[in-house]
């Protein structure tokens, strides 16, 4: 469905990323592969490092680290929140929610909403939009979106399908009404018939971890996981991809009476740079406005890596500068989302670490 | 179809690849591979094919014939 939305702006970004960094080659002997294997997938798919959460490290701490260190620099005022939407789909509970622990956390003003939204590869879209709407409420006139997930605790050390490209991180996002008179086109499409794509199949309430669901097993391309784990069907998630997104973005543009080359960057979710490059190439844009260095530097914290992105690959040149951005997002759910927007003169848009 | 005998040789790691050639009995054959055949089928041919498929036709020829099939 095609979306549409008038007068709001991203304010600021900040994104916190975990201390812990992994390399790839420390991690290669845990795969059933050759190194020599193991070396040409790093190469295909920009598998270098990436970043992983302490074991005891949840989403509502990396969450509550950013927003403190936004109070506590002044770059945010606490009381101004009116909103907390929690993007994640790894939050700390079943009951209650996260971003409700979160608000307790610090201490946040009781007159305000929070929400967890379960999202993940297209969850900055559906955060954004979602924040846009609640905007339109007259008491609502600043929103934080969190996105964070640590699903690097659900993924097989053993599984070189998913493990070498998967990393933890939040980023908080600040979004307000906009005086300035702006339009957001945006659009967005899901799939449930497709769900199980992308998914950890043990845990909840249909499945209880037990000791039957930690079995590892081997499957035929020689990965070892159990059900407890996070289980990607790679060449559909790929097909998917180069499937839907490029009508997505070609529709997105021509509602929004947007030309390609008038899009000054493509800032998409990243799974591995392998898949963005085919993209970029067959949406027809040059790759070099499509970043894709973020999995190599840091993992693909599902709906962290396109805030990552962002504030990485733009950083400061977005203090005072203005750009027509296309942000993307598709996986799990499967889910698949855009939005194109000017973004630009921020408060600030940075990477912290924990 | 040369230049697509062209291309699984380089894929391949090979200086010779033979129609009757099975697919997981190359040396470099691995899940990238499939990889690869997928995102130029896509390329080069404007054709989906999945794994389950590629794995399936078994051999160079039959990869041929599951490419043409698509066309």
């Amino acid at each position: 469905m095609d979306l549409k939305f008038h007068n709001k702006k991203i304010s600021g970004i900040v994104t916190v990323l975990p201390s812990k960094e992994v390399k790839f080659e420390d991690e290669m002997e845990n795969y059933n592969f050759s190194s020599a294997k193991s070396m040409k997938l790093k190469l295909a798919m920009g598998y270098n490092k990436h970043r992983i959460a302490e074991n005891d490290v949840c989403v509502s701490d990396l969450c509550s680290y950013g927003l403190k260190y936004l109070f506590e620099q002044g770059k945010v005022n606490k009381d101004e929140i009116d909103a907390l939407i929690l993007v994640t789909q790894s939050p700390d509970y079943f009951m209650p929610p996260t971003s409700n622990v979160i608000q307790g956390l610090l201490d946040m003003k009781k007159d305000m909403i929070c929400m967890d939204i379960n999202q993940g590869c297209a969850g900055y879209i559906i955060g954004l939009v979602q924040a846009f709407m609640l905007l339109d409420q007259p008491s609502i006139k600043k929103v934080a979106l969190l996105n964070a997930d640590v699903l690097s605790k659900k993924v097989s050390k053993r599984d070189r399908n998913s493990n070498p490209l998967i990393g933890d991180g939040a980023s908080i996002t600040i979004i307000e009404n906009s005086s300035e008179n702006l339009t957001i086109h945006g659009n967005l499409f899901m799939d449930g018939t497709r769900a199980n794509a992308l998914m950890i199949p043990a845990g909840g309430f249909r499945l209880p971890s037990s000791a039957e669901t930690a079995i590892m097993e081997e499957d035929i391309n020689g990965n070892f996981r159990s059900l407890d784990n996070l289980v990607m069907k790679g060449d559909e998630v790929f097909n998917f991809v180069q499937t839907e997104v490029p009508p997505m973005i070609d529709s997105l543009l021509h509602t929004a009476s947007v030309s390609k080359e008038d899009v000054d960057y493509y800032m998409f979710h990243q799974p591995n740079r392998f898949m963005l490059q085919k993209l970029a190439d067959k949406i027809g844009v040059d790759r070099n406005k499509m970043p894709c260095n973020i999995v190599e530097n840091f993992g693909n914290a599902s709906g962290v890596s396109i805030p990552t992105n962002i504030t990485y690959n733009l950083g400061s040149e977005m203090l005072n500068n203005e750009y027509q951005l296309c942000l993307a997002g598709f996986g799990v759910g499967l889910t698949w989302a855009s939005l194109i927007l000017k973004t630009g003169n921020l408060n600030f848009c940075e990477i912290i670490n924990y | 179809m040369d230049k697509y005998l062209e291309f699984l040789k380089e894929l391949l790691e090979e200086e010779n690849i033979n129609q009757s050639d099975v697919l997981t009995s190359f040396e470099a054959w691995d899940s990238l591979t499939i990889l690869s055949i997928i995102a130029s089928a896509d390329e080069q041919f404007n054709i989906t094919i999945n794994s389950k498929e590629i794995l399936e036709a078994n051999t160079v020829g039959g990869l041929i014939d599951l490419i043409n099939s698509k066309m």
